[in-house]
């Protein structure tokens, strides 16, 4: 059938991406035990060698595949770039982890490409069925990592919790898809535009659908108040895999969300000025609840996970501000996602050291770390004041892109409570600045330092995540804790170069951003 | 030809089945099982709006089918890893109930 | 047409009527048969039996499945969908061009790493 396969060749990167997947799973078989990591430095270079391809075959290209389902523009390639970049950065720091922690590691490395796949197709779907099918190898993917430490029962639970909710979120999207392809009989995302532009009366049946789709992708992005599994399933999770779920897929989840809503609501102007209260609910709702509690939280991933809800809200207040005529909404919400994720690596690079170093991860653990490892608590430190949202720090210069676009949509009301909120985030944040450098370290008690917890990472194969619950009386002297390790290291240094770098002059980043919203926002 | 209402009703009612038991029932194999059921409520929409093709715009003939079948394929990909993960749980906790499934709350 | 359609209701109405008279008037006669004292009542055990005839029943009905069966139902099912994609496409082979050929081999091929990985991993042997 010609049409169908002229064009093909544009999918190079995903053949090679997916290639790249089975490969890893097939070596898995043949290599011994010892000889694993191999795969993960296997995995980095094939990534990179995607990067490579994509950067040098699609640049400029602007085409659609399988009769209109993906598209190749700047949008996908940004987004597949940016994707891959973010899968090479999680592995180095997980290469570690899974190493001390987890077994299995040839399973974990091909998930993780196999769940970049599913994010790069998400990024480039036009489609409602191919845009759930790639949501799906990224959820599947997810539900198999959050499950990793197998004998853990946090992370069992974590990962039920996770599978029960995703499926049944996935069901109320099908409804909906189903209900408007029965409405309108379309299920391209420039048809549902032309429909809603187009007809004056809409059914009812309609209505139903496109809020049912709203509601099923609100649970994937853990949207108040669809969140509820995202604090469990963050927390249950292995390390490396809640900063996967925190940074990338919510990153994809995103990337597939604005594209739908600037190709399919957006155009449809009158229509779409109903939507942007549905929307603006959301994210209000989101801030508040996200922020608001995590203010109570101990635990380190727990708190991560608040916190990105809170910043799920202040995305979702950029997606209000979308409209035909002026990009700054897309600019900044795309802009957003990458300063947020470049902070989120290092803040969780840092984690995972610290996890490795100790076994620990709640707050109270933190404490004194800018006498044991000032390096750790340095970056832990700016990477909050990013997140917080501190002028010199990316974080600032997102927030600001953002909320300016979110005020001059008209949305004052909106980016004011943005405003609020970030100063609420920013008390949890000093809170664990706080536990760094004003508490004392604790004391290691005796029976620990015997088999020093400092000395040597605890080497069993399953994380046990056992917590000694840290009652231990402060006094003056403390452990030091081992440098991280040198991977960990380049991670965090590159990461915090691009936290102050951005934050100071953006400029060459906001270019590329606005070459990939010019694509889906044509008329901008 | 049975009018489609009749199947959208049909699918409603087995998808409010299917979220009555999501809601209600304790044991996490019987919350699958109620989610398969609202995916077959899906797939029985589909399959009728494909081959009654009233509405707005261009039915092509074999979309709904062709959804229908992939949203089979994925369902079955679903349960066999909600399984799995159902299966260490109760190893692990020796329960399936979701009830007692709450080592972390808030 | 609704009518028709309605009518067509009515057969199946008929064929349930039928199928539901016979094995009750068979019950009735012979209830009536024993009550006019034609048909003998004279219990043993073996006739009291579930199966007159066959394999003796052991245990109830409500055991446990041996958890092994677990991986064998999801290898079932892997090929079980497997054909739900090579059904349409074989009906239509004909008339696709070799590039359908080739796409369903990448396919096929996509599953057999899935089925070798469960080989190599030691899931098909039932032993150990």
């Amino acid at each position: 059938m010609p049409g169908l396969t002229d064009n093909l060749y544009l999918l190079t990167p995903e053949f090679a991406l997916a290639g790249l997947a089975f490969l890893v799973f097939i070596i898995d078989l043949l290599l011994p035990e010892e000889r694993k990591d191999l795969l993960g430095w296997l995995s980095v270079a094939g990534l990179l060698g995607v990067v490579a391809l994509s950067l040098v075959m699609l640049p400029g290209k602007e085409a659609t595949l399988y009769g209109g389902l993906l598209a190749v523009d700047g949008y996908s390639l940004f987004f597949k770039v940016f994707f891959l970049g973010l899968g090479v950065f999680i592995i180095l720091s997980s290469i570690d982890y899974v190493k001390l922690h987890l077994n299995h590691p040839g399973e974990f490395y091909g998930l993780l490409l196999f769940s970049i796949l599913g994010m790069n197709l998400m990024a480039q779907s036009r489609e409602l069925l191919t845009a759930y099918i790639s949501l799906e190898l990224l959820s599947f993917s997810l539900y198999v990592m959050v499950a990793y430490a197998l004998n853990n029962a946090k992370s069992n639970e974590g990962s039920l919790k996770y599978i029960i909710i995703g499926a049944f979120s996935s069901a109320i999207l099908l409804y909906g898809i189903s209900m408007v392809y029965s409405a309108l009989g379309v299920t391209r995302f420039e048809g549902i535009s032309a429909a809603l532009s187009s007809i004056t009366d809409l059914r009812p049946a309609l209505w139903v659908g496109l809020a049912l789709i709203m509601v099923g992708l609100g649970f994937k992005l853990a949207a108040v108040p669809f969140h509820m599994w995202a604090p469990d399933a963050y927390e249950g999770a292995p390390l490396p895999v809640t900063a996967y779920l925190a940074i990338a897929s919510k990153a994809a989840a995103f990337a597939l969300v604005l594209r739908l809503l600037s190709e399919a609501f957006v155009p449809a102007a009158d229509r779409w000025d109903q939507w942007q209260i549905i929307v603006a609910t959301l994210a209000a709702l989101s801030m508040l609840v996200g922020n608001l509690v995590a203010l109570a939280q101990r635990n380190l991933k727990r708190l991560m996970a608040y916190s990105s809800i809170g910043h799920v809200g202040y995305i979702l207040a950029g997606a209000v501000a979308l409209s035909t005529d002026s990009l700054l909404g897309a600019n900044g919400i795309i802009f957003y996602l990458v300063g947020y994720s470049i902070t989120s690596i290092v803040v969780f690079a840092a984690l995972i050291a610290f996890f490795n170093a100790t076994g620990q991860e709640e707050i109270p653990d933190l404490a004194g770390l800018a006498d044991r490892q000032p390096f750790l608590a340095m970056a832990i430190a700016v990477s909050f004041f990013s997140l917080g949202g501190l002028p010199i720090f990316v974080g600032f210069t997102m927030k600001f892109y953002l909320f300016t676009a979110v005020a001059n949509a008209g949305y004052l009301w909106l980016a004011g409570l943005a405003i609020f909120t970030s100063l609420v985030s920013l008390y949890y944040y000093l809170q664990v600045i706080r536990q760094m450098y004003i508490q004392p370290a604790l004391a290691a008690p005796a029976t620990d330092a015997a088999d020093g917890p400092g000395e040597h990472p605890p080497a069993e194969p399953e994380s046990e995540h056992t917590h000694t619950p840290s009652h231990h009386e402060p006094s003056g002297d403390y452990e030091p804790l081992p440098r991280p390790s040198a991977l960990l290291l380049v991670v965090m240094v590159l990461g915090l170069v691009a936290v102050v770098g951005l934050g100071v002059y953006p400029a060459p980043l906001l270019e590329l951003v606005e070459g990939a919203s010019a694509a889906i926002l044509p008329g901008g | 030809m049975v009018p489609l209402v009749y199947f959208q009703l049909l699918s409603a009612a087995l998808f409010i089945i299917g979220l009555y038991g999501v809601m209600a029932r304790r044991s996490a194999v019987l919350i699958i099982m109620s989610i398969e059921l609202m995916l077959n409520a899906v797939n029985i929409n589909l399959i009728a709006a494909a081959s009654h093709r009233e509405g707005w715009g261009s039915f092509v003939n074999f979309d709904g089918q062709i959804i229908a079948i992939f949203i089979i394929t994925v369902a079955a990909a679903e349960v066999g890893l909600a399984m799995a993960i159902i299966l260490r749980m109760y190893r692990n906790r020796a329960t399936v109930n979701v009830d007692e499934i709450d080592l972390m709350k808030w | 047409m609704l009518e028709d359609y309605f009518r067509q209701y009515g057969l199946i109405a008929i064929l349930a009527l039928v199928a539901v008279a016979v094995p009750t008037s068979m019950l009735a006669f012979s209830w009536l048969a024993s009550r006019v004292g034609i048909r003998p009542a004279n219990p043993t055990p073996v006739k009291l039996e579930t199966y007159e005839c066959g394999v003796e029943t052991i245990g109830g009905a409500w055991n446990r499945f041996n958890f092994r069966y677990y991986l064998y139902a999801i290898l079932f099912v892997i090929f079980d969908v497997e054909v739900v994609f090579l059904y349409p496409w074989a009906t239509k082979f004909i008339r696709l061009e070799l590039f359908a050929l080739i796409e369903m081999g990448v396919f096929v091929a996509i599953l057999l790493v899935g089925w070798a990985y469960a080989w190599r991993k030691r899931d098909l042997e039932w032993g150990s």
